[in-house]
């Protein structure tokens, strides 16, 4: 899926590095965090993998999924990082094909304060209580798509409707779904 | 922000952009700080629903990203050296490569002929007729004349030769004559 993008960088497009910092810079701050403790260390040692990441860019040949790799790198200087700060990695070593499940590992979710928990119950809450209120029909095309990991065209022939109505629904989704997000957000603030 | 743009960006962030599709939402990101903050606010909703968000907090590391990449010579150079290989389109390449080739197989013809002497330069048929056959060494060994103990075999084998050495005097090729003789009889 990112492909076309990593190869747009290979051809010196700058722009399409942007859009996969974009993409995946709070999945990896959130790895690195497993790590890193400190919230601004963890955002420097972000910072300094997506950097390695540009420098190695022209030699990824798209073997795995450009997440993949950048989540190699990533783990990788999080380690370095605490190498040199002369302190002990978690003992648990993550296998770069478990990236997208991480999120669930014990070892992260122990570094939640009970503050933060809260705050994250009282978002899944909102989440829930917005795709609930959607229409079915685009209730139905956000679950498929974020939580089943379906394409658009898997989700047209679940749905039986053309590629742009699922673009369309997935969209208005987000912006119900988004509202309610920043609605507690800003209460927080 | 049109309803159209915004449904691109969010189609970006599920990466099912492609070719001017993905021109264009990358085009709207690097002119239009609405559209770059529209596209945030929705990858920021995929990745809550996916549990990436620590502490409810929203990162954005692009400007930081950005500033250490200008400050960097030798990243923006080795970039520049990777797009000035690969910026020839496709076609250019074929078209090169056809010529390559033509242009070597021509130059090893050239210079094939070139390097043989003066006197192979003969043609395809009367060079095949020298280096084909390795019987008249033999005969050459007995005299010139086929030495077989049947007397059968012999004869049909030197009516062989006559007819090869008529053929070939009328054609003006060389002939396994100069190796050969005919039998007293014949």
């Amino acid at each position: 899926m990112d492909l076309e993008l990593v190869q747009r960088v290979q051809e010196g497009d700058k722009k399409a590095f942007d859009v996969l910092i974009l993409k995946y810079q709070q999945r990896i701050v959130h790895v690195i965090t497993g790590f890193v403790h400190d919230p601004v260390e963890a955002l420097d040692v972000a910072q300094e993998a997506f950097i390695k990441a540009y420098r190695a860019i022209p030699n990824f040949r798209g073997d795995s999924a450009f997440y993949t790799w950048l989540y190699r790198i990533a783990i990788n200087t999080a380690k370095n990082h605490l190498t040199a700060r002369a302190r002990r990695p978690p003992a648990m070593d993550v296998d770069a094909l478990d990236a997208t499940n991480y999120y669930d590992a014990p070892e992260l979710k122990e570094f939640e304060t009970p503050e933060s928990s809260l705050i994250s119950d009282e978002l899944e809450q909102a989440i829930q209580q917005a795709i609930n209120d959607l229409p079915e029909d685009t209730a139905t095309a956000i679950r498929l798509r974020e939580f089943e990991g379906m394409s658009y065209e898997e989700i047209a022939q679940v749905m039986e409707c053309p590629i742009g109505t699922v673009r369309s629904r997935i969209f208005r989704a987000r912006e119900a779904i988004e509202k309610q997000i920043y609605e507690i957000m800003s209460e927080e603030e | 922000m049109t309803a159209n743009q915004n449904e691109l960006l969010s189609a970006l962030v599920d990466g099912e952009l492609k070719g001017n599709e993905l021109e264009q939402a990358l085009q709207l990101l690097s002119t239009s700080d609405t559209a770059k903050a529209q596209f945030k606010r929705h990858q920021f909703v995929s990745d809550v629903l996916h549990g990436y968000v620590s502490q409810n907090r929203s990162v954005d590391l692009t400007g930081r990203i950005t500033d250490a990449l200008l400050d960097d010579p030798s990243i923006s150079s080795a970039t520049k050296r990777k797009a000035l290989v690969i910026a020839f389109p496709a076609y250019f390449w074929k078209q090169a490569t056809g010529l390559a080739l033509a242009a070597s197989v021509g130059a090893m013809a050239v210079l094939g002929v070139m390097s043989q002497p003066q006197n192979e330069l003969m043609p395809i048929a009367a060079v095949a007729s020298i280096e084909a056959p390795v019987q008249p060494m033999i005969v050459a060994q007995t005299g010139n004349r086929w030495t077989v103990g049947e007397k059968e075999v012999e004869d049909r084998l030197n009516t062989y030769l006559v007819n090869h050495n008529e053929y070939a005097g009328a054609s003006s090729v060389f002939s396994y004559a100069r190796v050969v003789s005919y039998d007293a009889g014949q």
